[in-house]
């Protein structure tokens, strides 16, 4: 818990300094504004990715650019069965990126979910506001493989118990 | 409290510009229209809209002798408006780009106006009384990324620009038929058009906010790695001074006077440099109050509560009960501050009063007058 704490005190430091974002034109194609993170175009305009590690398991990788900024997450995960409720649960998220407005569909190659935020996100909502709700979403992330493993071991005890009690 | 007005004109302000006599005040909403708006009674009404542009209006100056507003903007025109009877009208501007426009800036004389643009060129923009257009020619093949931000110096020939490349450079402009050589400085009239002065490689970051100060003795600009660079004697053999600072980055900064500059940038809070009598540049303080941003959050942690809070965070300023995490950064303005214009009347050299405008949606006007430490610079 106490590495917990440090590793997200990290993370929001390195965003705050990372979230310096604006709005800037497309310099390959006109009259278009793309996120400059995802397209590439100027490799003067991307800043050097930040890759903060709590230990082998746990990464997250923050890449900013002018525009826009990536943050790719590595949740823990210890044994098969977290691995499967993981991929599910941050699949469902995922799939439902447009209501997170931050959240990106796919995540980056290597890790387990990606957020993408650009200059029209920091326009609408507040800085602040943006780097707790990433932060609070680790915080959850967490407990909430942890309670999904519980109920379903817990679920399966009890289907075990029934079925198992015909033969009794 | 320096702030002496403070008003909400819309959702987020790209840039802005007042009126000469600073009663109406023209600003971009984010949008592609510019909106002026007018103090009457203390009230400020929308006055004129002008619609043009199809893409954001990325620059707007107003010039003070003239009165004649050009904009810029991310769909590669630039109209110069004049004000006919009640209306503005727009004059085509020829500015023969390929790329977005991102910034604009009326020479001292007003009878140029300089264009930094995505296609990483400038342009310099001079009427021609026959077709009744403003023609521009072009500054290429000098810069290597967009140009982010550009500076006439006070004798109307040089032209300082920032750019994403980390680089500043000074240039001629001299336009033959525009420009008259000989007064002023002789080093000035000598140079062609579009020939490089200097080019400053300071900033291994991108580089904002180019200004010179009042006589043209020093230039500053600011880098995104947080730092603010000033140069004197622009020329052969410029000297130049790096103030880092602690926080984040800076957009913008005005010389207020010659020993004094303003930055304002992502903190949301304007930051005073100062000169001290050796010429020496260091970080004052910030202008306004700050608040510390606090971090530590309480959760709770059932599946659908954590759901709920998901969906339904604060992101957009509403607080939560559960928890409250980090406290804005800056007092006044609560998003980053982009854009910072002097307020002062025409042919004073010192000027206390400037107005910021940021992506919160507020003009702050700030006064320096009261300022009991910083007046010894002014």
């Amino acid at each position: 818990a106490n590495t917990l704490r440090l590793y997200l005190t990290c993370i929001r430091n390195t965003l705050e300094a990372a979230m310096c974002l604006q709005n800037f034109p497309c310099q390959e194609v006109e009259r278009h504004n793309k996120p400059e993170i995802e397209l590439k175009t100027g490799p003067e305009l991307l800043l050097n990715p930040v890759l903060i590690c709590r230990n082998e398991a746990e990464k997250c990788l923050i890449e900013t650019s002018i525009n826009s900024l990536r943050i790719s997450l590595k949740v823990k995960q210890t044994d098969e069965l977290e691995n499967i409720l993981t991929k599910k649960f941050l699949r469902f998220l995922s799939m439902r990126a447009e209501a997170f407005q931050v959240l990106r569909r796919k995540p980056v190659q290597g890790y387990d979910i990606s957020f993408l935020i650009t200059n029209y996100h920091c326009e609408e909502m507040q800085k602040q506001k943006l780097i707790d709700f990433i932060v609070q979403f680790m915080e959850d992330i967490d407990k909430e493989i942890s309670e999904l493993k519980l109920s379903v071991n817990t679920r399966g005890r009890l289907v075990a118990t029934e079925f198992l009690k015909q033969f009794i | 409290m320096s702030a002496i007005a403070v008003h909400q004109f819309a959702q987020c302000i790209t840039c802005h510009a007042w009126s000469p006599d600073h009663s109406m005040i023209a600003f971009c909403p984010n949008n592609n229209e510019v909106h002026i708006h007018k103090l009457v009674e203390d009230k400020w009404e929308r006055i004129h809209v002008l619609q043009k542009h199809d893409q954001i209006v990325s620059g707007i100056d107003w010039s003070i002798r003239s009165n004649r507003i050009v904009t810029v903007s991310h769909d590669r025109n630039s109209y110069v408006w004049n004000k006919e009877g009640a209306d503005w009208m727009p004059t085509l501007v020829i500015l023969r780009l390929n790329r977005a426009a991102l910034c604009v800036q009326w020479s001292p004389r007003e009878n140029k106006f300089a264009v930094g643009s995505g296609a990483k060129t400038v342009c310099i923009c001079y009427y021609e009384q026959d077709n009744n257009w403003w023609v521009s020619k072009l500054i290429r093949k000098r810069h290597d990324s967009s140009v982010t931000s550009v500076a006439w110096h006070p004798n109307n020939i040089l032209l300082a620009t920032t750019s994403t490349d980390g680089k500043c450079r000074v240039f001629s402009t001299f336009i033959k038929g525009v420009d008259t050589r000989g007064s002023g400085t002789s080093s000035a009239g000598d140079t062609k058009f579009g020939e490089q002065i200097v080019q400053l490689d300071l900033s291994f970051c991108w580089a904002f906010g180019v200004k010179w100060s009042p006589s043209g003795k020093t230039l500053a600009y600011v880098g995104h790695n947080s730092m603010i660079y000033f140069v004197d004697e622009v020329g052969p053999a410029p000297s130049a001074q790096t103030v880092a600072f602690r926080d984040l980055p800076l957009r913008d900064v005005l010389f207020v006077s010659e020993r004094m500059v303003i930055g304002v940038g992502f903190d949301c809070n304007p930051m005073v440099f100062a000169a001290d009598e050796r010429g020496l540049w260091s970080f004052l303080r910030f202008l306004g109050e700050r608040k510390i941003s606090s971090s530590g959050a309480k959760y709770g942690s059932q599946f659908s509560e954590a759901f709920g809070k998901l969906y339904g965070q604060s992101k957009h300023g509403i607080s939560n009960d559960i928890g409250e995490a980090s406290r804005s950064r800056g007092g006044i303005h609560e998003n980053c501050i982009n854009c910072i214009v002097p307020v002062k009347k025409e042919g004073q050299s010192t000027n206390t009063r400037f107005s910021t405008s940021g992506l919160d949606g507020k003009v702050v006007t700030w006064d320096l007058e009261n300022q009991g430490d910083l007046s010894e610079y002014l």
